[in-house]
């Protein structure tokens, strides 16, 4: 990393929005005022910074006039941070030497009720972008090397799926298994949906692979007592065997987790669990069906009909597990099913709180009700009550569909469909790896949708139903993905990481230990450099989040792009004294015939929109053929007086198409 | 705490409900009937005593005499469960459970017993027929091994059997729709109100006529003559204009003088209406016009044909009385027509005919409880 040296040539360009600025902030005047900064020697106001002949000049801009720090003061950078960062690496200048401020969402938007302090805001904030752009460092990503190598922990059917697709890209893996056999949950299963291969098959076939493949080391009665390290070198130390243990240590580049999930236990006398005879769980039911050949018999007596209540210990409003199990009610629809055509003629009673057999699983649902299964249905505060009959067991339920009329149904077993929760031991796997558990004690992705795989740990991933429920294939899928995303990484030499992290002034440093404490992510450790012991921060680990920076008692640690001198350039920027012009009304007025048409248009289009909507709510179509504009235009207009609260919506059209608006009632 | 039957749904599958295990009781069903309320709501919930076997709900429920088979119900089922041939096959259901002797249950479960019941009966019912004509050689033989009285007994015994079922009957339905819920509407109307009510739908079929009413129904916009509501109600008011015509003519004239004696005019008329009824009917049944007409059982034949070939050879016989034409095949026409005409008024308690009498027994009580009546 170069030494920073102090910005000289920089280039500030103003932002109108098409009038979200402009309208409010006095961009003229900002222009004006910011040529005369120092280091300044280009200050422009322009319609639409993003705009593609804006970023082009911009680029022209930066290599004619050699500039070395560019600040646009436009939205927010959520929005175009990296256009514009884009647009600093095209034209040869760091992408870390461009600041944004926003000028938007922190100045016009939110006080366009008083303009003139709006611009006085902007002024004060496009200032400190200028000062922290004079400090800005040219930044270069961070590069490590990576093993070709991966750690899954969890040897059920996601964590040997993904060994598989890992070994089969050329990836060297661990797959470590706490329990003497492979296989997980599904090993025990019998016949499963939609292929009909018992899950013991399954699991088999699987194991061959693994064998085949050469690839993949699967240890068995595996704990993991300590991981260290960080994406492309993780350092994992494995204790295998029961009998006569023996500790490994094993590097990767990345690790997966699929520790998968476990049955919820009932409580004791949870719908009389354990205490009227009869009442088992869905996995035990499940090898019932297996271990009876000819007859259905429990506990010798032989079942003429079963009860399968769904959602126990799942869904519960005030209880530990609030949330669906998504796969029990398949589940439980396809064990009746595959005791029907086991056992022929058993009756089955469905009792439940909604059916859920998504996607393919509705047709066993149908299948089920066609085969003369009954469902009944429950709400949680009227649960079916459980009681021990003369010969069988007796249920009484107020049933929903048929007008809440209390049923008695008599039956010589029930089952208690129970959801998956999550496993026992998932809390200490979450603490050695660091990775965040969910409210449901499940393990968090970083985004449910766009990031599903990953978690906030880099090179820490999630496959199965460590997640949450799942059932085969779901697991088998989010493992898979995990598999082909770890790959990614690993497979080149180097990894690229954002260059923010923190950083030490070895000089300055005396090793006080108290950033290496408040580092959430375990990333700063001691070396002895020169005869002197020191902080380290591995980089690889380090989010920049910062905490480290206040705690130093010699201000030896900064965080780059966020260096000590920007952030007080920026607060220096920012008290400067402002001198706005007042800007009396008539003057304005000759301001605004200025450079654009568009600019004009404006006002007279809101008054065009509103007088449209004024008699009877509209649609944005609608507004649109009525002032034969573009809909573009008036979707844009609609949308920024909707958010100035000038217009409202007022339901929806008859076609369900599109929303009316209609004037705000200011009462 | 009711206790449910789950064998119900085999029994009911023999009078022709095929499908209805299959509604996962989404109630799409009843939301698009014309005529289900609040307080009479069907198909879904009839459908739902069923599948439970709650047999003593569906025998106090007046529902399944509101409905009027459009199949509007089965064409919106999101499962295919049929419930408007379900709700056909509880009226039948509930007919056989109104009659005391097991008869009318047998006749619609099994096609067979069906067959052999029905014909020897009009073997029986032509013998009887020949006695009323003691010069025929037939009847010379029938007398040697069975005397004239023993066969008028017979005859005797057989109409006051038929009449006790059909009283019964009655009884077992009113005493049944009594046990009925109470609705929640507290303002009843008036008995004699209700019973204007009953006549004034028999007359115009009002209800009936709500049916079918949907956008893409295949009845919209076709002539209302051709509607299944008008062809209901010219078979009902043929049917009704016939047996006046018949008891007039017994009571004051010979059956053979002119055509255009009054009641021989009414019966022309009637007759007229109760050709082109059973007609279309059979028609719509032969040729499956839509769904609802798609599944015809054993006893919507026997009724619907029967119905029609009385028509038929009643106009015959009209016909062959004008012109004056006595052959024999006008005596054999004559004899199927006074068999098949004996076997739909001997049938009456024990076949689909029941309910011209239970459909306004349960319209009466479903108006008398309730105030939307009028």
């Amino acid at each position: 990393m170069e030494e920073p040296t102090e910005k000289k040539r920089i280039g500030v360009y103003i932002c109108h929005c098409g009038g979200n600025i402009s309208d409010y902030v006095d961009v003229g005047q900002l222009r004006e005022m910011m040529e005369s900064e120092e280091n300044v020697v280009i200050s422009k106001d322009v319609m639409f910074a993003c705009a593609d002949s804006n970023q082009k000049q911009m680029v022209k801009d930066i290599q004619e006039m050699k500039l070395d720090g560019i600040v646009v003061a436009s939205c927010s950078p959520k929005l175009h941070l990296h256009t514009f960062r884009n647009v600093a690496s095209r034209a040869g200048l760091n992408p870390y030497n461009y600041v944004q401020v926003n000028v938007r969402e922190q100045c016009s938007w939110a006080h366009s009720d008083q303009p003139e302090q709006a611009s006085y805001k902007a002024a004060g904030l496009i200032r400190a972008g200028i000062h922290r752009v004079v400090y800005s460092e040219a930044l270069e990503n961070i590069r490590i090397s990576t093993q070709k190598s991966v750690l899954i922990i969890g040897a059920g059917v996601a964590g040997m799926k993904s060994a598989l697709d890992l070994a089969h890209m050329g990836d060297e893996v661990y797959l470590i298994e706490k329990e003497p056999q492979p296989g997980g949950l599904v090993a025990g299963k019998g016949k499963v949906f939609p292929t009909g291969e018992k899950g013991s098959e399954l699991v088999e076939r699987l194991l061959a692979e693994i064998k085949k493949s050469g690839k993949i080391k699967l240890f068995t009665s595996a704990s993991i007592e300590k991981i260290s390290g960080s994406i492309g070198n993780f350092r994992s130390t494995i204790k295998t065997g029961d009998e006569n243990p023996e500790t490994l240590t094993l590097t990767t580049g990345a690790i997966m987790v699929a520790t998968g999930a476990e049955p919820y236990t009932p409580a004791e006398n949870e719908y009389g669990y354990h205490t009227v005879p009869g009442v088992i769980t869905l996995t035990e039911f499940d090898e019932l069906l297996k271990s009876c050949s000819a007859e259905l018999k429990y506990a010798g007596k032989p079942v003429k009909s079963v009860s399968f209540i769904y959602c126990t210990g799942m869904r519960q409003s005030q209880g530990e597990h609030k949330y669906c199990s998504r796969i029990c009610c398949t589940a439980a629809i396809h064990s009746s099913l595959v005791m029907h055509e086991k056992f022929g003629d058993v009756r089955a009673f469905h009792f439940y709180r909604d059916i859920r057999t998504y996607g393919k699983q509705e047709i066993l649902f149908e299948k089920s009700s066609k085969s003369g299964d009954i469902y009944f249905m429950f709400q949680e505060k009227d649960p079916p009550v459980i009681e021990q009959g003369k010969n069988n067991i007796r249920i009484r339920v107020k049933d929903l569909l048929t007008r809440k009329t209390d049923l008695e149904i008599e039956s010589d077993l029930v089952v208690l469909v129970t959801g998956m929760v999550p496993r026992r031991d998932s809390e200490t796997v979450a603490q050695k790896l660091k990775i965040p558990v969910g409210n449901d004690r499940f393990f968090n992705e970083i985004h449910p949708k766009l990031r599903p795989v990953e978690t906030v740990i880099d090179g820490v991933f999630l496959g199965g139903s460590c997640q949450g429920p799942r059932n085969i294939s779901e697991s088998v899928q989010s493992s898979s993905s995990a598999a082909a995303k770890i790959h990614a990484i690993i497979r080149k030499d180097t990894l690229e990481l954002e260059p923010i992290v923190a950083r030490i002034n070895e000089e300055e440093c005396t090793w006080c230990e108290k950033c290496a404490k408040v580092c959430e992510y375990d990333a700063i450790f001691q070396i002895e450099t020169n005869g002197k012991i020191v902080a380290s921060v591995n980089e690889a680990v380090c989010k920049g989040c910062g905490a480290c920076t206040p705690v130093c008692p010699t201000n030896a640690i900064n965080i780059a792009l966020y260096t000590d001198e920007g952030i007080e350039g920026m607060i220096d920027g920012f008290i400067q004294q402002v001198q706005l012009k007042a800007a009396a009304k008539g003057e304005k007025a000759e301001e605004e015939t200025a450079p654009s048409v568009e600019m004009k248009d404006f006002p007279q289009i809101w008054k065009s929109i509103m007088e449209e909507v004024r008699e009877k709510p509209q649609t944005i179509p609608a507004i649109a053929a009525a002032l034969s504009q573009p809909m573009e235009l008036v979707t844009y207009h609609v949308m920024t007086m909707n958010r100035y609260f000038i217009l409202e919506p007022a339901g929806i059209d008859d076609n369900d198409e599109y929303y009316l608006y209609k004037l705000k009632n200011k009462a | 705490m009711s206790k449910i039957d789950p064998s119900f749904a085999e029994e009911i599958k023999k009078y022709g409900a095929e499908d209805f295990k299959a509604c996962f009781n989404c109630g799409n069903c009843t939301a698009i009937c014309q005529l289900s309320e609040k307080d009479a709501s069907f198909p879904r919930m009839m459908v739902r005593y069923g599948m439970l076997g709650l047999k003593n709900e569906i025998l106090k429920s007046k529902e399944p005499w509101l409905c009027y088979s459009c199949g509007d119900c089965s064409e919106t089922c999101p499962r295919q469960a049929d419930p408007g041939h379900y709700m056909a096959a509880l009226r039948k259901y509930i007919i056989a459970r109104q009659e005391p002797s097991g008869i009318t249950r047998l006749l619609f479960t099994s096609n067979p017993f069906a067959i052999v019941f029905t014909l020897l009966l009009a073997v029986a019912l032509g013998f009887f027929l020949f006695t009323l004509k003691p010069g025929l050689p037939v009847s010379r033989w029938l007398f040697t091994w069975m005397p004239f009285s023993v066969i008028h007994d017979l005859g005797m015994i057989i109409f006051i059997f038929t009449g006790f079922m059909i009283v019964s009957g009655i009884f077992n339905m009113t005493r049944n729709l009594k046990k009925g819920p109470e609705t929640s509407s507290k303002k009843k109307i008036s008995a004699w109100k209700a019973f204007q009510c009953v006549i004034s739908e028999m007359a115009t079929m009002k209800r009936y006529q709500n049916c079918d009413t949907e956008e893409d129904s295949f009845w919209k916009g076709k002539p209302f003559c051709l509607k299944p509501w008008f062809v209901h109600w010219s078979i009902m008011w043929g049917f009704i204009g016939l047996l006046f015509a018949t008891i007039l003519d017994f009571l004051f004239k010979d059956p053979s003088t002119s055509i255009w004696w009054p009641s021989r005019v009414l019966g022309t008329l009637t007759g007229i209406l109760l050709v082109y009824g059973t007609s279309l009917a059979l028609y719509y049944r032969i040729v499956r016009i839509t769904k609802t007409y798609s599944e015809t059982r054993l006893a919507d034949w026997t009724f619907l044909g029967f119905l029609w070939i009385a028509g038929i050879t009643g106009f015959w016989l009209e016909l062959a009385v004008t012109f004056s034409a006595a052959n024999n095949l006008n005596l054999v026409v004559f004899t199927i027509h006074t068999i098949i005409s004996m076997e739909l008024v001997l049938l009456f308690a024990f076949s689909k005919f029941a309910h011209a009498v239970y459909r306004p027994l349960a319209l009466y009580y479903y108006f008398h409880s309730n105030e939307s009546g009028n």
